[in-house]
């Protein structure tokens, strides 16, 4: 079995853990097309290579980020997500009226 | 006779021979039926060879008899069947009192099977025949019976019990996998540099091929050296020793999973070395299959390990030196060695050949065995044909015939490098040593010995021992001087003969025991088209057998090389999978462990007679009473709830504790309503759909305070509700703490018009009045000396409080609930009530009354979605479908007939032939006496009263209306009284 | 014995003729280039010879003959699905299968054996009945049972409630069947090799020639040829090549993991599905039981074989056949499945123009193998999709109209 290594948690077997699937960004505002948007909830990368996941320590719930090789299955390097998403998102507040 | 029983077996050897058996401990089992005396340690093989008993079994497809092969483990020749256990090594499984041992794959006996009768249609059975013919006019469905009884080895009974089967877990610095001289060497020089090791050796003595082969001229030498190597390795505490295990697969970072006994152990080292040795393959000749053709370490290991005489006289097919080591040894054991036929040109004159030609035996250079003389039935040999070879796999001239009834096989190897397989190295054609080798090894693996290509002892040793060091040192652990790198002969050169294949113009030169495999076979096969390794692998069923191609996989890629004038050196052996041997079962199920979950409340529900259901890993009250009296009960529990009061463990709905100041902000981007102005001590329903709009669960967030909500979610939702609300602050970042409560709440609703009084009587500290206390609302107090999160809450559609409690006080709650209740007549109720008293309130279920596809609007749940938030999950999607025509609407439902039968859940719903939806819930109404239901029906068909046609069993179409909901008391005023 | 096998017998010589050409060189153009010599690649030119004429066709492989997920399935063919697209597609693909043999002269061993998705729990059984109702509804035969009917037709099973899930129904479906999978690819390509398709395997695309929006050509490790038209057919790779040309796809690669047993005498005629237990198994004509699961916890390009996966699938095996304890397993391998959102395929048009794809298969690519091919050869042929395959087209993503299979489909064998 693999050994994932958690940024919080040290190296645990990787049944303990649960695959979160790839950071995407999320498009964000009203503006965002249809189309763009259907792109960013349904359609994936998958690339054959290094990725940037989301894995979470199950016991702990504690999500992480792992770059992983998708083809060899090799784990390159955990991290806690802060390292990544640093400050505090906000969402625009919606123009007047609903949007299509 | 009683000769035989002193010496355990006509074959039996004298005292100097049989290390593993104890001469002082005889067993008696049986053998088809006949009674055999071995002696302890003996395997079952051994002991029938003792007892000149050589069939073991009958082949795959011609049902040709067959015997010992390897005698150890590695060939299906000797597959029985014990009891209800089928295929069952008989070279390997030790015999204890009474086993009662049956071979297999006959029909009438073992040593006059009638399936034999096939092998006279053998020649019209060619490679693939079943594709070739069977299947016109639909004909298959007659000849697969006759090729599936035909087919398969041992039999399984329906009626057995597996026995016990556990699991352990191990954990070592180094894992040394094989236990002979260079596993031995390797492991001490690890245990030297400090490293914990564990050593798998799959036999019961340590020493590998050290046990039974010949080093040389003096019988002895190997055997002393097995024994200085073990005592070394048990004088050492940093070495731990698994014997008889065998190292089945490696997995992802060295987890190595090993069988012992009825114990499946998983072991995860930091660096592993496979020191697996090698397997001797069998050479090419017509009739080598039959009983008295051998492995010469077959031989040797009857002789040495067993102390059985493998035969009277033997020929030894030769092409290594190991072999004249097996004539020495045969002659030891008393066999008459005929003659060594060395497919060799050039014999070098060692000391082992040497000393065999000095026994007076002759060696024919660069002849072949063209064929081993079947005696009557097949059932053994009469003697041995050998002919000058002429060229690569043919001979001409006379053949001499030796007359023989053992025919031993010492042509080369291959190495034991499944396992390295598994671990993806790459192995490549050494045309030098006529063999695969590893080429390139995976990180924190090591080989050494002769899987590695490394034979002459010394170098064997040297290379375990510097290997040995290398693991430890991968490991973390250096004491010590590095062992000096090994150089010189390695020994791999002359081991191997580079084409031990000699077809016979009349076949049956077995190239696949398992799967009777003839040379031309594959030569035809490869004539097919299938002229890749896989390819033939797959047409011909090559390698495919329980032993996986360990002595087939070599042979069939040379006949490849050859057919399609290949370099050997750019083809390779095909894909070796895990398991290297076969794994029952039962070691890989282990004890199975089911977890069950149970709420604080789970033996009341026991002790008042409750039906039990699985809800995810809960188990929850169906309903209460006994199975035949179901609808009853269901009856009179929502009776209950309407007219009076009833009680409900609720324990198993998740419950999250969201706390900080972003807590309501955090719930507006999670769930559709919006949270930010609710007041503390009101609860709100909470909506969750995903990033594509699907709906995937609900619940209510009770405002505990400013910056705490409480929130519930469905038994089977929570956990991925409360990561998928983890993963996104992980983003988001808001000051925010989410707590998984669930496990730490049991819960119950007390319901119906008498729910107050009841609660009034345990509850003292929360003003219960309509008013104080109105709907939706939440407080905060205690029942029966209890702390508890009461919270009105209207699921049934009756008066009702939901009492939230710590779950190791949740039975003292449930007893005082029921207490209080007693002279009221509560009545404790189960999910299939409350599934009713919901339905007549027109509430739905999250994944009954929608599906992985249901949007909020389908649902018809318009009412739960904020309009002007800035973002919620699937709020983007949600708004794009909503801006598309429905497909379908979730409707409620009464029948048009009041006599027609109830519909069943996921009855359709169906328009002009096509299928418009379906019905997701739907029961006779205990309270409104008439079916009532919930139903996708098409748009155009949702408006209230109109019609539509349901498809019930039998195909029968129904009307069913459309109605408002909620069906029961519509104006609401009940569940806020 | 059938007559069909005399001539082996009594020729002195084997009459082998080839079932597939030799290597050739590439040509410089083709009418249609197919990537990908599968199951589905394969029948697609099959079809395009038989049905539209078609035959100056290359099918290119980066590996041997059918040697990817063709190879390495389950070999399961049924059409018990529970979306009226999906039964009506599945249901067009079991009747293709039941005349194959016989059509393209090469038995695939076609074993009709019934089969049972048993449920444990109460929302399986609704499943069940509705996947068992839309299946009647479109003349599939399948049926909800219980437990006696059950354990008559199929004694094998454990229906003690003495279990954590006891089984409380089945969706039965007399019709499914076993069939010997590389058989099939191979029946394709040996008639379509036959009538000039061109089968070149170990010949890996590297990219696409695309001019205007429209490919041209195809360029492979063994140079660059022209083109008509490209069928993308490349199940568990699908979203690398797509790459190549341009387009992302609606896929996860997660391996999808099997093994079977040492022979044993028939004992089990029918097909087992447990989707809560996540367990499948048949036995073969060759007497091993093929067992599977579901599908692996993360994606990953890799056939590589897992412990835990053995663990969890003979634990479940235990539950529903408890005899079997004693069995041994002796081969476990991998394919990669391309998961899509709804659990159905992608077929039909793409954002390049005269390049079609073939994906999104999951772990039902090979009982759709003769359909697929079929209607993708006439896809190709005529330009359009036919309205079988419209439901399944890559746009339906971007329309928020997905296909509504997720129901069904934790185990979906």
């Amino acid at each position: 079995m693999k050994i994932m290594n958690c940024p919080l948690n040290g190296p645990r077997n990787i049944s303990e853990f649960v695959w979160g699937g790839e950071v995407k960004e999320m498009p964000s505002g009203p503006e965002v097309s249809p189309r763009d948007w259907a792109g960013y909830v349904f359609i994936e990368n998958n690339i054959a290579g290094v990725v940037r996941e989301w894995w979470c320590h199950v016991p702990t719930s504690f999500w992480f980020i792992a770059e992983r090789n998708t083809v060899s299955d090799e784990v390159i390097r955990t991290y806690p997500a802060s390292e990544v998403f640093n400050r505090r998102v906000e969402f625009a507040a919606p123009a007047k009226g609903e949007t299509k | 006779m009683t000769s035989m029983v002193e010496t355990g077996g006509v074959n039996r050897l004298p005292d100097s021979f049989g290390r593993l058996i104890d001469r002082k401990r005889r067993v008696a089992f049986s053998f088809e039926g006949r009674e055999i005396e071995g002696f302890a340690g003996d395997t079952i093989a051994a002991a029938l060879a003792a007892n000149d008993q050589w069939v073991l079994s009958r082949s795959f497809k011609y049902r040709r008899p067959r015997g010992i092969l390897t005698m150890a483990g590695q060939d299906s020749n000797t597959l029985v069947q014990i009891g209800a256990e089928p295929n069952v090594l008989a070279d390997r499984r030790i015999i204890e009192p009474a086993l009662g041992v049956m071979g297999q794959n006959y029909d009438g006996s073992l040593e006059a099977d009638r399936g034999n009768v096939i092998e006279l249609f053998g020649r019209f059975l060619p490679v693939g025949f079943y594709y070739k013919t069977f299947y016109k006019r639909g004909s298959w469905k007659f000849w697969e019976k006759i090729i599936r009884g035909r087919a398969g080895l041992g039999k399984v009974d329906l009626a057995a019990h597996h026995g016990y089967f556990d699991k352990q877990y191990l954990f070592a610095d180094v894992a040394v996998v094989g236990g002979g001289p260079a596993g031995l060497s390797a492991a001490l020089q690890a245990a030297e540099a400090g490293a914990e090791v564990i050593l798998i050796d799959e036999w019961p003595a340590l020493g590998g091929s050290l046990c039974y082969a010949r080093l040389g001229r003096e019988g002895d030498a190997a055997f002393n050296l097995a024994e200085k190597l073990a005592a070394q390795v048990k004088a050492k505490g940093n070495i731990h020793v698994l014997s008889d295990a065998t190292c089945t697969g490696w997995f992802a970072d060295n987890w190595l999973a090993i069988v012992k006994g009825s114990r499946f152990y998983k072991l995860r080292a930091r660096s592993v070395v496979m020191a697996t040795g090698s397997l001797e393959q069998p050479a090419v000749f017509r009739n080598n299959d039959l009983p008295g053709v051998m492995q010469g370490t077959a031989a040797q290991r009857l002789i040495r390990l067993y102390g059985v005489r493998p035969g009277r006289k033997a020929v030894v097919l030769a092409a290594n030196d190991d072999a004249y080591g097996v004539a020495l040894d045969l002659g030891d054991a008393g066999c008459e060695v005929q003659a060594v036929v060395d497919l060799r040109e050039q014999v070098p004159e060692t000391a082992m050949v040497h000393a065999t030609r000095g026994r007076g035996v002759p060696i024919l250079a660069g002849y072949a065995v063209t064929e081993a003389i079947p005696g009557t039935a097949k059932l053994g040999i009469l003697g041995a044909a050998a002919a000058r070879i002429a060229r690569e796999g043919e001979t001409d001239g006379a053949a001499a015939v030796f007359e023989c009834d053992l025919l031993c096989m010492s042509t080369g190897y291959s190495p034991a490098g499944q396992i390295l397989h598994h671990a993806g190295t790459k192995f490549t054609y050494d045309h030098a040593a006529n063999m695969f080798q590893p080429a390139i090894l995976p990180p924190h693996v090591f080989a050494a010995g002769s899987v590695n290509g490394t034979y002459a002892m010394e170098a064997v040793l040297a290379e375990g021992r510097r290997i040995g060091w290398a693991a430890a040192q991968d490991a973390g652990f250096a004491r010590g001087t590095e062992p000096p790198a090994v150089t010189g002969d390695r020994g791999s050169f002359g081991q191997t003969h580079a084409w031990p294949i000699f077809p016979h113009k009349a076949g049956k030169d077995f190239v696949d025991f398992d799967e009777d495999l003839q040379v031309k076979d594959l030569v035809n096969g490869i004539a097919d088209g299938y002229d890749d390794i896989e390819l033939l692998k797959r047409y011909s069923t090559v390698g495919m057998g329980p032993s996986q191609g360990r002595h087939s996989a070599v042979a069939a890629v040379r006949v490849l090389a050859k057919e399609t004038a290949t370099d050997l050196a750019t083809l390779s052996v095909t894909t070796q999978r895990p398991p290297y041997v076969p794994e029952k079962f039962g070691h890989l199920a282990g004890r199975v462990f089911e977890p069950e979950r149970h709420t604080a409340m789970h033996h009341r529900h026991h002790e008042l007679g409750a039906r039990m259901m699985v809800a995810g890993l809960w188990y929850r009250p169906a309903f209460y009473g006994k199975p035949e009296d179901r609808d009853q009960a269901i009856r009179e529990e929502v009776q209950a709830v309407r007219s009076n009061v009833g009680l409900i463990d609720v324990s198993t709905l998740g419950g999250l504790d969201i706390r900080g100041p972003d807590a309501a902000e955090f719930l507006n981007r999670l769930y559709t309503f919006t949270y930010a102005k609710q007041p503390v001590g009101r609860s709100r329903y909470v909506l969750m759909c995903d990033q594509t709009g699907a709906i995937i669960d609900d619940g209510v967030a009770c405002r505990i305070h400013d910056e705490h909500f409480y929130v519930t979610a469905t038994t089977s939702g929570v956990d991925g509700v409360y990561r998928l609300m983890l993963q996104w602050n992980a983003q988001w970042r808001l000051d925010v703490d989410v707590a998984n409560v669930t496990a730490a709440y049991a819960g119950v609703n007390i319901a119906g018009p008498r729910a107050r009084e009841v609660l009034a009587k345990v509850c003292h500290d929360v003003d219960l009045g309509p008013e104080a206390f109105p709907y939706m609302g939440v407080r905060l107090g205690s029942v029966a000396g209890i702390p508890a999160r009461l919270l009105r809450v209207g699921f049934v559609g009756e008066l009702g409080y939901e009492i939230h409690a710590p779950a190791s006080q949740g039975e003292a709650l449930w007893d005082a609930l029921m207490a209080a209740g007693g002279t009221a007549g509560i009545r404790p109720f189960g999910v299939e009530a409350q599934r009713v008293l919901r339905l007549e309130k027109g509430h739905i279920i999250i994944g009954q009354d929608t599906d992985g596809l249901t949007h909020p609007f389908e649902a018809d749940m318009a009412w739960a979605i904020a309009k002007n938030k800035a973002y919620f999950m699937g709020g983007r999607s949600i708004a794009i479908q909503t801006a598309r025509p429905l497909t379908r609407k979730l409707v409620g439902f009464t029948l048009e007939d009041p006599s027609a039968p109830v519909p069943e859940e996921c009855h359709l719903t169906v328009r002009n032939g096509e299928i418009t939806g379906r019905v997701t819930s739907a029961v006779r109404s205990p309270t409104l006496d008439r079916v009532i239901g919930l139903a996708y029906v098409a748009p155009d068909q949702a408006a209230e009263g109109a019609n539509f046609d349901i498809k019930i069993a039998g195909g029968r179409l129904i009307k069913g209306r459309v109605v408002k909901l909620p069906f029961y008391d519509p104006e609401t005023k009940r569940q806020e009284m | 014995m059938p007559f069909a096998l005399l001539k082996y017998g009594l020729s002195s010589k084997y009459p082998a003729r080839r079932h597939f050409p030799k290597a050739t060189d590439l040509k410089s153009a083709y009418d249609v280039v197919i990537v990908g010599a599968g199951g589905h690649g394969l029948a697609a030119a099959y079809y395009l010879v038989k049905d539209w004429g078609i035959t100056n066709i290359a099918v290119l492989d980066k590996g041997y003959l059918a040697g990817g997920n063709t190879a390495r399935n389950t070999a399961i063919i049924r059409s018990n699905y529970l979306t009226p697209e999906g039964v009506r597609f599945y249901d067009e693909s079991v009747r293709l299968y039941q005349g194959l043999s016989e059509e393209f002269d090469y038995n695939i061993l076609y074993s009709v054996r019934g089969h049972f998705t048993l449920a444990h729990t109460d929302a399986a059984m609704r499943t069940s009945r509705w996947r068992a109702e839309v299946n009647k509804h479109l003349g599939v035969d399948s049926e909800l049972i219980y437990p006696d009917e059950i354990a008559r037709l199929c004694p094998a099973l454990n229906m003690s409630d003495d279990v954590r899930y006891p089984i409380l129904g089945a969706l039965y479906h007399p019709p499914g069947a076993i069939a010997r999978h590389d058989a099939v690819a191979w029946g394709y390509a040996r008639y379509a090799g036959d009538r000039g398709v061109e089968i070149h395997t170990n010949t890996e695309v590297t990219g696409f020639v695309i001019e205007n929006g429209r490919v041209t050509g195809v360029e492979t490790n063994r140079g660059r040829i022209a083109c008509g038209k490209v069928l993308q057919a490349v199940a568990g790779s699908s979203s690398r090549v797509s790459a190549l040309a341009g387009f992302n796809l609606p896929i996860r690669t997660i391996p999808l993991q099997a093994c079977v047993s040492v022979p044993l005498k028939p004992f089990l005629d029918q097909i087992i599905v447990s989707g809560s237990l996540h367990v499948y198994v048949s036995q073969s004509d060759r007497g091993e039981l093929v067992m599977g699961g579901s599908t692996d916890p993360y994606s990953l390009y890799s056939t590589r074989s897992t412990l835990d996966f053995k663990e969890g699938l003979l634990g479940h095996m235990l539950e529903l056949l408890p005899f079997l304890g004693d069995v041994k397993l002796v081969r476990q391998w991998a394919g990669m499945a391309d998961m899509t959102p709804d659990f159905s395929p992608v077929m039909g048009k793409t954002p390049v123009e005269n390049y079609f794809i073939d994906s999104g298969w999951g772990t039902w690519g090979f009982k759709a193998t003769p359909v697929c091919g079929k209607r993708m050869a006439e896809t190709v042929a005529t330009g359009e999709p036919p309205a079988l395959l419209q439901p399944f087209r890559l746009e339906r993503f971007y329309e928020f109209e997905q296909v509504g299979e997720k129901g069904a489909a934790s185990v979906g064998h």
